[in-house]
């Protein structure tokens, strides 16, 4: 490591300001922090603390910014007693966030992002969209969930039907980001089902040279990941994965994180926290 | 830095009786990523245990939380001794602490290799770990072994001018007699205890959680392991004179008052900066107010000043449930 990553992570208390519950046990939860706000960059995460009960912190992406009022937005579902003890915590507590952690994805020249996110990997694909909604990349958006999505999914108004999908994030409509949603589930608006064949309906859609823009960006469950890399493989794009991995320190002191990367020197295993958690899919999988 | 704090640990000159523990804070520079941390506020640091060869270390998952600490099976990830040598240890900053190199091997010819190696480097001290749960080979294959352990430490002695500290495994049934045949082969220190070994099941796939099945268990929940085999340790080792690093859970000011009251020199700090990457600082804090509290002028005058109760009563056995 390199001495001016020094001080770039902080730990910080900070309040609890919002805490929605959506179906499916999903959560949203909204903090205050002006540090953390303005210093994440899309697909990083923070490492907080979810109780005075147990003591090892659970890492989560930031999904969203709100720079003018310092505050960050987290989505997470739960699935075991961390996040079953974070669910409980209620507005105005306090909890201690180290963050913002990790490499972040790299905006590249490719004007066409295409971001493909499943159930809780969703938080990485909104993080890029805000932080790119008013510049000149075209981004597409795919959003899958199995549990009913965690907001109200609405008719976009650009009418363009990707196979049946009609219907998409509120919030990124508002931001002016296209985006459309999948499913298994018969959801009303949504493409009937992976993700994959919905990026496969708008992959189609475009021109050879509108195609040559397109980077593929994604994180979501291990089998999408793959999936999402194979697909990009087949139309030869380049393709950005966040991956996951149990984490201890989160700092990059532990190496408990690791994952295993194809380097010039042969395999290696690199730390999802600081070496990570974005990665080149073709390099991981 | 509190001046009250100061304190020598086998021949180094230490501004805080804290030392961070191997395996938690990379090979240094890792925990400054933390604005509000620096290796200038603690004793020692003790690098990743470094191997001859470089090592890829286990499968994942490597970490797991389990009931007041966590379970871990890196399998000493390491790039090597010649990697570390020749590229990150020039990069440390020796003017913020002292740096400690922590050494693993499959052999005993490879420990006293390794520790050659070091003798030629500016690295303050030399921490041989006979007690990794989890590598195959070597590691606690050794420290299980009294005469095992004697050999490692007797030729790394003979290799290296450096100070020597022989990190012991709680996973054996004599530690203090494990301690006297380190001391007896020259170790001019001991750190006492390294992890434990444990295991975590995922009900749902019936698989061990940590993918080399079992790991090493740090944190709160071995603390009260660690301060008896501390004060075990302590009793052969006062007699020598030979300094230990107190480890094993501590979180609070109050454990590492209980660890060097038990017989720590120095006290160590591993899986709690996990929990708070600022800890040092509240820990140094404390230590240093308790000894002004207790007008003492030097850690040095409350290690091991624990008076044990006159006897096991006889009498009273209600309580014996
Ligand atoms: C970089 C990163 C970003 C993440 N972002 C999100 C997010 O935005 N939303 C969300 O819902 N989840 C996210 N996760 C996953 C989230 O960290 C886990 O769901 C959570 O740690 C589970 O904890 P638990 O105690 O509820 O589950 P349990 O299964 O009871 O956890 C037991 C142990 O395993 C660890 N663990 C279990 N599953 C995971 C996992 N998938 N990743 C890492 N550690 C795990 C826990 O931290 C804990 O130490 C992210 C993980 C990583 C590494
Ligand atoms: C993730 C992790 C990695 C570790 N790696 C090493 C190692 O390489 N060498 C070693 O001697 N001890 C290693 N240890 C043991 C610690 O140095 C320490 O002895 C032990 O964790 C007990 O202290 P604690 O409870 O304060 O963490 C490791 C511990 C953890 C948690
Ligand atoms: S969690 Fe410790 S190195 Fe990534």
């Amino acid at each position: 490591m390199t001495k001016e990553n020094r001080g770039s992570i902080q730990v910080i208390d900070c309040q609890i300001l919002a805490h929605y519950q959506f179906a499916g046990d999903q959560h949203i939860l909204t903090m205050d922090s002006p540090e953390i706000a303005k210093a994440t960059k899309p697909g990083q995460f923070v490492h907080i603390t979810v109780s005075d009960a147990l003591l090892m912190r659970r890492p989560i992406s930031i999904m969203s910014i709100d720079a003018e009022n310092g505050t960050f937005d987290l989505l997470y579902k739960v699935v075991g007693e961390g996040t079953r003890q974070l669910a409980e915590r209620k507005i105005g507590e306090v909890l201690s966030v180290i963050g913002p952690i990790g490499n972040s994805f790299k905006m590249t020249n490719k004007k066409r992002p295409l971001l493909i996110g499943g159930g809780v990997g969703m938080p990485p694909m909104i993080s890029i969209a805000q932080s790119i909604k008013d510049s000149d990349y075209q981004p597409f958006t795919i959003l899958g969930s199995e549990a009913p999505f965690p907001f109200d999914e609405k008719a976009a108004n650009n009418a363009e039907d990707y196979a049946g999908a009609t219907h998409t994030m509120p919030l990124l409509e508002d931001w002016g980001v296209e985006c459309r949603l999948a499913s298994l589930q018969n959801y009303e608006g949504v493409y009937q089902g992976y993700v994959t064949g919905l990026a496969k309906v708008y992959l189609d859609g475009l021109s050879a040279n509108e195609l040559a823009q397109v980077e593929v960006y994604s994180c979501g469950p291990h089998p999408m990941l793959v999936a999402v890399a194979k697909l990009a493989k087949e139309y030869n794009l380049p393709c950005q994965v966040s991956l996951e991995e149990y984490m201890a320190c989160a700092v990059g002191g532990c190496a408990g994180c690791v994952v295993k990367v194809q380097t010039e020197s042969g395999p290696a295993m690199k730390r999802v926290c600081v070496d990570g958690p974005i990665f080149d899919a073709a390099l991981v999988f | 830095m509190h001046n009250n704090l100061k304190t020598k640990f086998c021949g180094m000159s230490l501004d805080s009786p804290i030392v961070l523990l191997s395996g938690c804070v990379g090979f240094g520079e890792e925990y400054t990523r933390i604005q509000g941390f620096s290796n200038a506020d603690v004793g020692a640091v003790c690098l990743k245990g470094t191997t001859l060869e470089p090592r890829l270390g286990n499968i994942p998952h490597r970490v797991t939380e389990t009931p007041s600490g966590m379970i871990n099976a890196i399998g000493l990830q390491n790039p090597g001794t010649d990697v570390v040598i020749n590229e990150i240890m020039p990069n440390l900053d020796k003017t913020e602490t002292r740096f400690i190199i922590n050494i693993s091997g499959s052999s005993v010819e490879e420990y006293g290799e390794i520790a050659k190696r070091f003798d030629d480097t500016d690295i303050d001290a030399i921490e041989i770990n006979i007690s990794c749960p989890n590598v195959k080979e070597g590691g606690v294959a050794f420290g299980n072994d009294p005469d095992m352990s004697y050999r490692v430490v007797e030729l790394c002695r003979k290799n290296t001018t450096k100070p020597l500290i022989t990190k012991l495994s709680p996973n054996q049934t004599d530690i203090a007699h494990s301690a006297q045949r380190c001391i007896d082969a020259g170790t001019d220190g001991l750190a006492v205890i390294n992890t434990l070994m444990g295991m975590a099941i995922d009900t749902r796939s019936r698989r061990p959680i940590i993918g080399n099945n079992q790991g090493g268990l740090s944190g709160p929940a071995i603390k009260p392991i660690a301060l008896l085999k501390v004060h075990q340790v302590y009793q052969v080792s006062k007699h020598h004179n030979v300094p230990i690093i107190g480890q094993g859970g501590i979180t609070t000011v109050n454990d590492a008052l209980e660890f060097i009251i038990a017989g720590s020199s120095t006290v160590g700090i591993g899986t709690a900066l996990f929990y708070d990457p600022l800890i040092c600082n509240k820990i140094n804090d404390g230590i240093s107010q308790y000894l002004i509290d207790n007008k003492l002028n030097s850690i040095d005058e409350l290690v091991g000043t624990l008076t044990l109760n006159s006897a096991i009563s006889q009498c009273d056995t209600s309580s014996d449930k």
